[in-house]
């Protein structure tokens, strides 16, 4: 095939990888209700660009994202699709750029099959639907590794790479906090193999850090400046072993639920079995050190995010670890390179199999455990509530969501009781003010609708008070940990009358 | 050079490229230790006796992972040497019955080497291994003008016709080769130059096997030697406890007269000599350099008769000449030998490994009582960095087949451990080289058997527990342990054994016997 050709067909080839979350994202992602995190990207990134600045630093995150959220949402609307589309534009943005890093650390071979694991996983297509920065963030870290590689591989100095990786990383830590553990991961990969750098890259480098500080620090310094932070997200657990390899699961094999998680998770002996069959004889050109470079941004990244949730603060999801899932498929596919041809194979449809299945039962399973359907809940709500009821909401921060879908008339209030217009966190939950609070919460009102989601630690104290001060009417789960209870509170007028539909 | 001589002078060096970071080498041993630990005294114990062999079973991991990073510490130690050290040299070629055109090969390139002053011996024991041709070999010594030592008296196996030969012969150093090993013309000018040094004792030189890629099991032998004779062989040079291997190798008169000839007392005749010429003293010398090149078995049969006497070999030092209680060894010595040998006592400990899991489908029982997750957090580290580090120190060489031929041979091991310990009495069976036709199957009859009462463990746990994930971590070990065993089963199907590349000449083996070697 004559060279064109073959540029023709690789650029076809990955046109088609870039189409596959496209259409996904038509046929499932993009008509899931709303989360709670995305409705606080909505509603933050529809404020003043002032204003999101002092609330995203409340909420211990970057502004990037919200900013260009404000301007997109000018831009392509006000739905929850149109905020949805710029997540996805960067995740197919991702795709093309994976495959350009895989190239130049490894060959093409290995920057394709990556490529395609990205635009199959279903870790990426749940976060490229997502109204959050994680694909940005993702973006931003693929191509700020590719300026870093070419730096390593480059015979000579080039300003101009030297200056897109300085902008590739000031955009980055502007995306998200977590790209400083990327930056950390690529000083200890210079710190390991700085023989194999240019004369004078510790100068540039320092250069670059110091560039990248020197835009950041202004932003530093508000934070600073305003105080602590506004705690308006969930709380999160300090990890065990177990979300460990959970995250590591998720990042290939997506979201799922206990039951097949335990599967996934107790098969761990296989993966002996993966490196047992890259022990093939490669004597002379083995130990890349691209190789050491993305294992090292993968455990570093892991590791000081899971160790400075004991010693910090708890850190450990998933989804702030998303960067390294690039080095993970890029690490996947340079390893099958190194079995014979025959287990190279098999590994690669066996993977691409599985990440396909657990894709398609993340999509189909209404156990999916990320699923947060505030958009059935809430019609429900519609259809039901009057304005003699109360709508209760525990944990507070999920009124975000549920705004954005309700239309009743009936007020809505959480526990503990919270304005969310008001300066400062959330009022922590006192089980001695929970009996004054409820009386507070609903008032005089027929009907309370009690929706539970997002468990603070408390969710069981406020349930239990409920069940035994009230009559319940009716309960209804529409996803994992989303729950609406409705209790009777009074049976002076008709309308008390609530049936579950 | 064309495609071929590329490859195999890569080959022939490659292996020998070795050393790791220490630091690495440091990390691995913390990371082993910590594993330990953690496993012996955090994790709630289970069932008492499988906790016992599974930490039974963990401590001899430790002691070969701790022993191989202290080997392998460094590898790149060099002694004196002296270039116009050229002292006399008796060549001695063992010889008992393989074919004359093999001998006559050997003999040829003994008689070609380049060194002014040596002399080549045929130690013929043809005759009294009752072969046909050794006559033929009397004739071949006439035509290339070397002596021909024909023994008329059998007793003591190849040691007894080294020690025959001494005897006859007077020159200070003495080379011995396998009647299949051609030296190199540069071979006694690159190995005497280090006795130079009279505590020098023998000089030992790797073990290279010209048809490694013969087939399916010659490569993957091959791969087995090259961890040995690579990083290992290299970091015993240093403790001054290289091993002694039988072929290719240049020893001194007076040392080896000292210690009474060739041991004739182990089937592991050179192993114990280099032993006790360690314990009188005199210093070992490995040089990394492929100067002879000999042939790997070409079946299983032949290769598990191999194994089985390396094994006895090495499990008699541990059992009758125990290197702990000898005098005159040094302590890195002691560590070295009893390591070498311990290697063979891996097969007891792979059964206890793959018999766990398989007990918990039938019973139920556990070592350990922790969650599969908590277990993979510290093994895993300590496995994929051990493995890593095994990749660094030999560049590269170690592979997957080789680890499945060592672990696949664990019933061979256990035949040589049972008949070791109870001092039963086992034949010096002379290594066929050629490949043998029949049926192996019969040699993974434990194997297979493993493999069947996994799949039928696994219903029987699903019965009695129903879906859990310690019957899916306990299936998944079980299907491991049976991946593993597929390089050994693999060598045992009838239609595999010709299963060679086909991407450079063969090098192919005619019907040979030779004398063994000993390694571990």
């Amino acid at each position: 095939m004559a060279p064109y050709a073959v540029k023709v067909v690789r650029g076809l080839l990955l046109l088609v990888l870039m189409c596959i979350p496209i259409a996904l994202s038509v046929f499932f992602f993009a008509g899931q209700s709303l989360r709670l995190d995305e409705a606080q990207s909505l509603w933050q990134s529809g404020r003043s660009v002032g204003y999101i600045f002092t609330l995203v630093a409340e909420d211990v995150h970057v502004p990037l994202y919200h900013v260009l959220l404000h301007f997109w949402r000018i831009a392509f609307g006000n739905t929850v699709i149109a905020a949805r589309s710029m997540s996805l534009v960067f995740y197919i943005l991702s795709i093309p750029a994976l495959y350009a890093l895989g190239a130049l650390a490894y060959n093409r071979r290995v920057g394709f099959f990556a490529a395609f694991l990205f635009s199959i996983s279903p870790f990426m297509n749940w976060y490229g639907n997502e109204i959050r920065m994680y694909t940005l963030f993702t973006f931003f870290v693929i191509l700020n590794q590719y300026f870093f590689v070419k730096i390593l591989k480059s015979k000579e100095h080039s300003d101009h790479v030297w200056a897109l990786y300085t902008l590739t990383a000031i955009l980055g830590v502007f995306s998200h906090y977590f790209f400083f553990l990327s930056l950390a991961s690529q000083a200890v990969f210079y710190f390991l193999q700085r023989k194999l750098f240019l004369e004078g890259s510790l100068r540039r480098f320092v250069y670059a850090m110091l560039i990248v500080c020197g835009v950041f620090l202004p932003w530093g310094l508000y934070v600073l400046h305003l105080g602590q932070a506004a705690n308006q997200e969930p709380l999160l657990a300090v990890p065990t072993t177990i979300n460990l390899f959970s995250t590591v699961s998720q990042f290939v094999f997506g979201f799922q639920n206990d039951n097949i998680n335990t599967v996934l998770l107790s098969l761990w002996p296989i993966t002996i079995l993966f490196a047992f069959l890259g022990l093939r004889n490669r004597a002379g050109h083995a130990s890349l050190p691209q190789t050491q470079y993305f294992l090292i941004t993968l455990l570093v990244s892991i590791a000081i995010a899971f160790v400075g949730s004991f010693i910090v603060a708890p850190v450990f999801v998933s989804r702030y670890l998303i960067f390294t899932v690039p080095s993970l498929y890029l690490l996947l596919a340079s390893m099958f390179e190194s079995y014979s041809p025959k287990w190279a194979q098999l590994a690669r449809y066996s993977i691409a199999a599985i990440m396909i299945a657990t894709l398609a039962v993340e999509i189909a399973s209404p156990t999916t455990p990320v699923k947060e359907n505030y958009e059935e809940a809430s019609a429900y709500l519609n259809s039901h509530v009057t304005a003699q009821d109360v709508v209760v909401l525990s944990a507070p921060f999920t009124v975000y969501p549920v705004q954005y879908y309700y239309r009743a008339d009936a007020p809505i209030t959480t526990l503990p009781i919270w304005n969310q217009y008001s300066y400062g966190p959330i009022p922590a939950f006192n089980a001695a003010q929970l009996p004054d609070q409820v009386t507070q919460a609903v008032g005089s009102s027929q009907n309370v609708y009690l929706l539970l989601s997002y468990n603070q630690g408390y969710e069981t104290n406020i349930k239990d008070y409920f069940d035994s001060h009230y009559q319940r009417l009716y309960t209804a789960t529409y996803s994992d940990d989303l729950t609406l209870y409705v209790y009777k509170l009074r049976y002076d007028t008709s309308a008390t009358q609530v049936t579950a539909r | 050079m064309n495609d071929y001589e590329k490859e195999i002078t890569a080959v022939r060096t490659s292996f020998l490229k070795t050393g790791a970071p220490r630091i690495l080498l440091a990390f691995n041993a913390a990371l082993a230790l910590a594993y330990f630990l953690v496993l012996a005294f955090l994790f709630p114990i289970g069932n008492r006796v499988l906790f016992v062999l599974l930490i039974t079973g963990e401590i001899f991991h430790i002691w070969q992972v701790l022993t191989f990073l202290y080997t392998v510490w460094e590898t790149e130690h060099t002694f004196v040497q002296s270039a116009s050290f050229q002292p006399p040299v008796d060549v001695f070629i063992t010889v008992a019955g393989e074919p004359t055109a093999l001998v006559e090969k050997t003999v040829a390139a003994a008689r070609a080497m380049d060194y002014p002053n040596f002399e080549v011996h045929i130690l013929n024991d043809g005759f009294v291994a009752g072969k046909d041709n050794w006559r033929d070999i009397e004739t071949l010594a006439q035509k290339y003008g070397v002596h021909c030592i024909t023994r008329t008296i059998a007793g003591g196996a190849k040691a007894g016709n080294i020690n025959n030969a001494l005897r006859l012969t007077h020159n200070p150093l003495v080379a011995i080769f396998d009647a299949d090993h051609i030296p190199h013309a540069n071979f006694l000018q690159k190995t005497s130059p280090y006795f130079v040094d009279p505590a020098v004792g023998f000089v030992q030189t790797p073990q290279f096997y010209k048809n490694y890629n013969e087939n399916y099991l010659t490569k993957s032998s091959w791969e087995q030697q090259e961890l040995f004779f690579g990083p290992i062989c290299k970091g015993k040079n240093r403790l001054n406890a290289a091993t002694m291997c039988g072929t290719n190798m240049l020893i001194s008169r007076p040392a080896l007269v000292k210690v009474g000839g060739m041991c004739t007392e182990s089937i592991a005749e050179d192993f114990v000599t280099g032993l006790l010429m360690h314990a009188q003293g005199y210093r070992s010398v490995y040089h990394p350099e492929v100067l002879a090149e000999g042939l790997a078995t070409e079946d299983l049969l032949t290769y598990s008769k191999q194994q089985f006497r390396w094994a006895r070999g090495a499990l008699d030092v541990i059992f009758r000449y125990n290197p702990l209680f000898m005098r005159g060894l040094s302590l890195p010595q002691k560590i070295q030998y009893l390591s070498s040998a311990s290697f063979y006592l891996s097969g007891a400990f792979v059964v206890i490994d793959a018999l766990l899991p398989i007990i918990y489908l039938y019973t139920g029982m556990v070592p350990v009582q922790i969650d599969g997750m908590l277990l993979a957090a510290v093994f895993l580290p300590y496995l994929f960095f051990t493995l890593y580090v095994i990749q660094r120190t030999s560049n590269f060489t170690f592979t997957f087949p080789s680890l499945g031929f060592s672990m696949g041979a664990f019933n061979i091991h256990l035949k040589a451990l049972w008949k070791a310990a109870t001092f039963q009495r086992s034949g010096f069976s002379i290594t066929e080289k050629s490949r043998a036709s029949g049926n192996f199957l019969p040699l993974v009859k434990w194997h297979i058997l493993y493999i069947a009462a996994a799949l039928v463990g696994v219903p029987i746990a699903l019965l009695r527990e129903g879906y859990s994930a310690s019957l899916i971590n306990n299936g998944a070990w079980v299907l491991l342990t049976s991946i593993i065993f597929l390089p050994f089963i693999r060598a045992a199907l009838p239609d595999k054994a010709k299963d060679a590349s086909t991407a450079v000449p063969q090098t192919r083996a005619v019907k040979t016997h030779t004398y063994g070697t000993i390694r571990g």
